[in-house]
């Protein structure tokens, strides 16, 4: 006999149909539940319900006025009617009132197709108005920053893009202004909206208040054919929709999966797909002539790189490397790790290309340890270098609504985080600082915090939470005493009883991680990979799925190794920065035209559906592979589907589509780190240091080629404390020139609290100022001096 | 003709006594002993609500809900409650609040004092609206004269008990004065209504149980526990009128609640003016339906006007006579509206813009037969479908003009077609 | 952040608005009133003065211009140094309140809403001041006057310099 709780329910009539519905269930839902729509422009299931719009009222037997059916509980007995001539002729005057000052823009509306204004009208609506007034004028589009276009007109103040800031994302990013008749919703002094979602209230707003710059004008969604698919920008691979029109990703909608995104997905997701049409495409392979990138068959092109895989191998394989992952299928990780661990021998393989060396990110295994979803049952999240809403954006939805049910947000980073509002305890230290504090708050849980100190309210609620979860991100992990800091969290989790997340990885680096690209035995990690190349001792590197250039944490320490490398094969998609220096380019399809599966940051198998061919003559990195490992006599044969699918199977016993296969809990081996091998030895006790860190709207190879990205990036700035500009002279929004030993580069100066003092946070992945180029292996940090540049008289600086 | 002579009054006269403003001449006059035997544990919570139920007191803020009822709502057991006084009077016409603020505001601290107590409240907020600068700087010197005695504030009276009193004023806001509304502009946010259930009584500041009553609610309630509840009951039971617009004598008058409404305009407010006649009076605020010549012997209470489709409301008479277009009066009354709407749902926000648009071109010489008949369908969308009172405010008076004073609508349109 | 660099309210307003933070169980309460401490160091609430009361009490700018938006007493454009309301709701103008308003126009040369050149008045019709047995009634600042007629206007303006 089961003993389950018995859920109370209630049996209720609508439109003569009996429903039964756990209580507690509103009148829309039940009816919903049987099959009965209700027209409704406020109410949205994710929120609680406003009863504002009026949309929703039926007749209730027992009660006098219409009821709005969204915000009425059901109740036993209760016989509602949604068709009673009452009902019709409510419906009709709510919708009238909604088209009096409604422009009649259809034709050139964006929203038009798929308008629940529309669409309600038709159905509801009273066929034909009576208003004979003027209608109320607005100057439209308003632009609201690079992406949102706000227009006041078509308006039905329905209020829920406000209350998506308010209550989903906790951004505040729109609001109400004035009140009545002249209510307007925009942002305070019509200022860019400052959100990382706005996506979101695009994709909510039932009229075409709230639209796209980027996807303006571009189709109507009858021509879009929808691809389901998995977003792979961040890692935590939300479930996307390319809308594709004319061979071509017109726009990326959110997807439902509620184990992931639940119906979001962050801006990063909505605006990241421009590049995989861009026309700078590779589409051809090129090899090196002469000194030059020159065009070749891919013929040429894949004999030549058999050759020298199979002269290196034949040397010594450990003369052969492999970096990057990152950018590759779980598919095309398998073959790549089975290509270079197998059929060249060689155990360098690592997809960690922007670890530094001695970094703790190469000690522990990548990703979350619990499902998001448990993760958002939480109740205290403990954030260590880590600014959730910059690096897994959707992570901080969950965390949002768990706080909204008391859980305690506890920061602890070199920069304040936006989300600090909702954080109960915070605590901004300079880079070099970051360990010894995180070591502190482990050693006040474990012996207790005296009432009144600093850390106090983070011992209190790490103390009496269960559902714990402590999150260390890169900057925790490969900042200076990276290792200590990972000790401490370490120490934290036990002690409370929770989750240690290793908040690290983007794109499928999970994948990577999984299915072979990482050192075999007496393998290199990717730091070694790259300084046994300066030194030589390589005379293949293979990249694939990254762009070292870029991303390895030290510019010079790339530059030697790509210098000291014989051969430098490279898949691309772009003439990035490492293309431009590679010996043979192999033009790469991109992730969103590939069939396959990704590993998100959980350890869940998601799938990639292809949306579009890819270019010219590009192909899939698997194909590339299994023809060079055909050329060095090893046969590589792959199906697709579930074929394809029991390869993966063998390698990772027990993934399955859609479900997580945990990544190991961090070894306890990690609480036992004291000392910390001096990853960050910082300019000690420097005035001024430079710290580069994560933002989420970077400028890479892809997300350069997005215009909103691009857009929503602005230009490359650092961000300088108030006391710090003060002091040096330096004007928000001047231009400054940061210099450290090892380089200079100028560009924007932010002045923020958000920085701690004696600290300049340069954002990194601006590929127009190397953040790289300015600190060198093995420290994380180094001492800057900040000139303000004099304005130019007669420029136009932007 | 007999000269009209007022009843004696048991609750205005406190606002009518020179001096009372001060604490010592309102102790003296006996102020305070109420709230004392509260404080000592003399009367208990439940005596007091028995009292408040028996007196029939109703809410004299405009829902005329049981006052006593309201104070049983609230849970005893709850960590925190909270007594918010409503001081936003804005009901058009309505100046008895204002009254009682000015003329005793100690009769409102006490009555706050023994809210506090019953239910169990250590804190207090009174909500003035902004504009009332003379009240509130009266109100606050009557707190600081209570504080100083020991009145308010840690232990008053000297008993265990803290009741601490906070004055916050609003910004400009009539919606502000809708209870739930109230509630939100105090959390220090835009004064939308609240979706009810749950009630404030439940989940009301913060969220926590809270008690809200009007300021002249909570001035019967030292008078009906001193007087006790069929004493107060035999003097009227008393209520506060405020009469205005086409009169003699403008002001707030005691009444025993049921008072003809023809006794109010002709006898406290000395009737019309010479060589007027009485058009039409809204006898309960400009929110509650207006009543023509055949309504003057209605019995202002609750129910009478309730059964007329009217309402006594605010208890606010707004007497106009046949010097005033009605069509200008409507267009002026549901403008209110407009500026005042929240602009939260579609029929009040939508509802008041478009009402007013057709109205100004009736009054603006460009009114169309059917715009009658219009009128009367906005007025319909309105009624029933609006989230909050205020909104359904509008249809009763504007449909009641179209009824009974078309003639003149119509000679507005006739004039338009006229001239075009 | 972008936006009106927050430009630190005075000390003493901090003070009282950290002051009256205090007496309420959650700070946000104390919003309006900070607005009010905030509106008269500027005269109106500039971008600069929005952005201090937020950074004063820790909300986000969109939240207290949205709200302060919403008031009708809370002033986000330029108003005189003195600011006249005449009532215009039924009992002020049953007895006459339009005279009033056109008096006040003929005088400061503005219509309802706006300021007079030299930065003197702003004039306003307002809503019901609960004064109606005073009707018709005008609020200046914060003086109330009582049954005021065309001809008491330049009484009125007199008192303001």
């Amino acid at each position: 006999m089961t003993t389950e709780p018995t859920v109370r329910t209630v049996t209720l009539t609508i439109d003569g149909r009996r429903v039964t519905v756990p209580a507690g269930t509103t009148v829309y839902q039940a009816a919903r539940a049987a099959g009965i729509e209700i027209p409704i422009f406020c109410y949205h299931d994710r929120m609680p319900p406003l009863g504002a719009c009026r949309m929703c009222l039926v007749k209730v037997d027992r009660m006098g006025k219409l009821q709005t059916s969204c915000t009425l509980p059901a109740g036993d007995g209760m016989v509602v009617s949604t068709t009673d001539p009452e009902v019709i002729a409510g419906q009709e005057a709510i919708l009238e009132f909604l088209l009096i000052n409604h422009p009649l823009d259809c034709p050139i509306c964006d929203k038009g197709g798929e308008c629940p204004l529309q669409d309600q009208t038709f159905r509801w609506g009273p066929g034909r108005s009576r208003f004979v007034e003027a209608k109320r004028d607005f100057a439209k589009p308003v632009s609201l920053g690079p992406i949102l276009a706000l227009d006041r007109e078509r308006c039905i103040l329905c209020w829920r893009c406000v209350r998506f800031g308010e209550i989903i994302a906790g951004d505040d990013a729109l609001k109400g202004f004035e009140r009545g008749w002249v209510s307007e919703i925009n942002t305070p002094f019509t200022l860019p909206v400052e959100s990382k979602f706005i996506g979101n209230t695009i994709a909510i707003c039932p009229v075409g208040a709230l639209t796209s710059r980027t996807y303006r004008f571009r189709a109507r969604p009858w021509d879009n054919e929808p691809v389901p698919s998995t977003c792979t920008h961040c890692g935590l691979g939300c479930a996307v929709w390319f809308d594709v029109r004319g061979g071509e990703i017109v726009r990326t909608r959110a997807r439902e999966a509620p184990a992931v995104n639940d119906v979001w997905l962050c801006d990063l997701g909505f605006f990241g797909h421009d590049y995989v049409a861009s026309g700078e495409r590779l589409t051809a392979p090129m090899v090196r002539r002469d000194g030059r990138l020159t065009e070749a068959s891919w013929e040429e092109a894949l004999d030549l790189v058999a050759t020298r895989l199979r002269q290196a191998r034949d040397r010594d394989p450990r003369r052969v490397a492999f970096l990057g992952g990152r950018r590759l299928s779980n598919e095309d990780a398998l073959v790549a790790a089975r290509l270079f661990g197998e059929v060249v021998g060689t155990p360098h393989r690592d997809h960690r290309v922007d670890a530094p060396p001695g970094g703790a990110s190469l000690e522990v295994a990548w990703g979350l340890r619990a499902p998001l979803e448990e993760i958002g049952r939480g109740e205290v999240f403990l954030l260590v270098g880590c600014d959730v809403t910059e690096e897994y954006p959707i992570l901080w939805l969950r965390m949002k609504a768990a706080v909204d049910r008391g859980a305690a947000l506890l920061l602890l980073h070199a920069r304040r985080l936006e989300v600090r509002r909702h954080a109960r305890w915070e605590r901004v230290v300079r880079a070099d600082r970051l360990a010894d504090e995180t070591v502190s708050l482990a050693e006040a849980l474990e012996r207790g915090a005296a009432a009144g100190s600093p850390a106090a309210p983070a011992v209190a609620a790490l103390a009496a939470g269960r559902g714990v979860h402590v999150f260390v991100g890169r900057f925790g992990l490969d900042g200076p005493g990276g290792g200590a800091v990972l000790a401490a969290a370490a120490r934290i989790a036990a002690r409370s009883g929770g989750t240690l997340h290793i908040a690290r990885g983007k794109g499928n680096d999970l994948g990577a991680q999984r299915f072979g690209v990482l050192p075999g035995a007496g393998g290199w990690a990717a730091p070694e990979i790259l300084q046994r190349a300066a030194a030589g001792d390589l005379d293949v590197l293979y990249v694939a799925g990254s762009d070292p250039a870029t991303a390895v944490t030290d510019r010079r320490a790339w530059e030697a190794a790509r210098r000291g490398v014989g051969f430098l094969v490279v898949h691309e998609a772009f003439r990035s920065a490492t293309a431009e220096v590679a010996d043979v380019v192999l033009p790469a399809l991109v992730l969103p035209e590939k069939d396959g599966t990704v590993t998100n940051l959980e350890g869940r198998t998601l799938p990639l559906r292809a949306a579009v061919r890819g270019p010219g003559a590009a192909r899939g990195d698997r194909e590339i592979f299994s023809l060079i490992a055909a050329r060095l006599g090893a046969l590589f044969t792959y199906g697709t589907g579930d074929e394809g699918f029991a390869a993966l199977r063998a390698a990772a016993p027990g993934i399955a589509p859609g479900a997580v296969l945990p990544v190991a809990p961090v070894p306890a081996r990690s609480a036992d780190r004291t000392a910390a091998p001096p990853t960050g030895a910082s300019a000690g006790g420097a005035a001024l240091i430079l710290a580069p860190i994560d933002h989420l709207f970077t400028q890479g190879a892809t997300t350069g080629r997005c215009r909103g990205i691009t857009a929503l990036a602005g230009a490359p700035h650092c961000l300088i404390h108030p006391d710090d500009a003060a002091r040096l002279g330096v004007e928000p929004g001047a231009l400054v020139e940061l210099a450290t030993e090892h380089g200079a580069a100028v560009l924007q100066a932010r002045v923020t609290d958000a920085t701690a003092p004696g600290q300049v946070l340069l954002p990194r992945g601006f590929d127009a100022v190397a953040a790289h180029a300015l600190v060198r292996w093995p420290h994380a940090v180094a001492e800057v001096a900040v000139r303000p540049l004099a304005a130019v008289s007669a420029g136009s600086l932007p | 003709m007999a000269t009209f002579a007022m009843p004696e009054s048991i609750l205005l006269r406190w606002a009518q006594t020179p001096g009372m403003t001060e604490l010592e001449p309102y102790r003296e006059a006996g102020g305070y002993e109420a709230a004392r035997r509260v404080a000592a544990g003399e009367l208990t919570p439940e005596a007091v609500i028995e009292a408040l139920v028996a007196s029939g007191l109703r809410g004299k803020g405009g829902a005329g809900f049981p006052t006593g009822q309201k104070w049983k709502f609230i849970p005893r057991n709850a960590p925190v409650t909270y007594v918010v006084v409503n001081g936003d009077e804005g009901e058009p016409c309505t100046f008895k609040d204002r009254t009682l603020l000015e003329g005793c505001p100690h009769l409102l601290v006490e009555g706050v004092l023994i809210a506090a107590l019953t239910v169990g409240a250590r804190k207090a907020y009174i909500y003035l609206r902004r504009e009332f600068y003379r009240a509130r700087r009266t109100l606050e010197a009557a707190l600081a004269q209570a504080r100083a005695a020991g009145l308010v504030g840690r232990g008053v009276f000297g008993s265990a008990r803290d009741v601490e009193i906070v004055v916050h004023s609003g910004a400009g806001a009539y919606i502000a004065g809708e209870e739930t509304a109230l509630l939100e502009s105090l959390e220090g946010r835009r004064a939308l209504p609240r979706l009810r259930p749950p009630f404030p009584a439940q989940a009301g500041l913060y969220q926590r149980p809270t008690l809200l009553n009007n300021v002249e609610t909570l001035c019967h309630v030292p008078v009906i526990l001193t007087l006790g509840p069929q004493r107060y009951k035999d003097c009227g039971p008393p209520a506060l009128f405020s009469v205005s617009g086409h009169v003699v004598r403008p002001g707030v008058y005691e009444a025993p609640l049921g008072v003809k409404l023809r006794s109010l305009i002709f006898d406290y407010a000395g009737g019309l003016r010479p060589g007027r006649r009485f058009k039409a009076a809204f006898p309960g605020g400009s929110s509650s339906m207006l009543l023509t010549e055949e309504y003057l012997d209605v019995p202002m209470d609750y129910d009478s006007l309730r059964v007329l489709g009217s309402m006594l409301g605010s208890a606010a008479v707004i007497v106009i006579d046949d010097s005033a277009d009605m069509v200008e009066v409507i267009a002026r009354t549901v403008e209110f509206y407009r500026e005042e709407s929240c602009g939260k749902c579609t029929p009040c926000r939508e509802g008041t813009i478009w009402a007013t648009q057709v109205l100004e071109r009736i009054l603006h010489g460009r009114g169309r037969p059917e715009d009658l008949t219009l009128l009367e369908g906005i007025a319909k969308g309105m009624t029933g479908t609006c989230f909050c009172p205020l909104g359904e405010s509008v249809p009763p008076s504007l449909v009641a003009s179209l009824r009974h004073f078309r003639d003149e609508y119509e000679r507005h349109i006739a004039g338009a077609a006229r001239d075009h | 952040m972008s936006g009106p660099a927050a430009r630190p309210l005075g000390a003493e307003a901090r003070a009282e608005i950290a002051r009256l933070a205090g007496l309420y169980e959650h700070r946000q309460s104390a919003l309006l009133p900070a607005l009010f401490v905030a509106q008269r160091e500027h005269g109106y609430l500039t971008p600069e003065a929005l952005a201090g009361v937020a950074e004063a009490l820790d909300l986000p700018l969109s939240e207290v211009v949205s709200v302060a938006s919403f008031y009708s007493l809370l002033y986000l454009q330029p108003v005189g140094r003195h600011v006249i309301q005449v009532c215009t709701n039924l009992a002020c103008m049953l007895n006459g309140c339009g005279a009033v308003v056109r008096r006040f126009r003929e005088r400061l040369g503005v219509a309802p809403g706006g300021t007079t050149a030299d930065g003197r008045f702003t004039l306003r019709t307002v809503e019901c001041l609960a004064a109606c047995e005073e009707a018709p009634a005008v609020l200046v600042d914060e003086d109330r006057w009582a049954r005021v007629g065309p001809d008491d206007v330049d009484r009125v303006l007199e008192r303001y310099p």
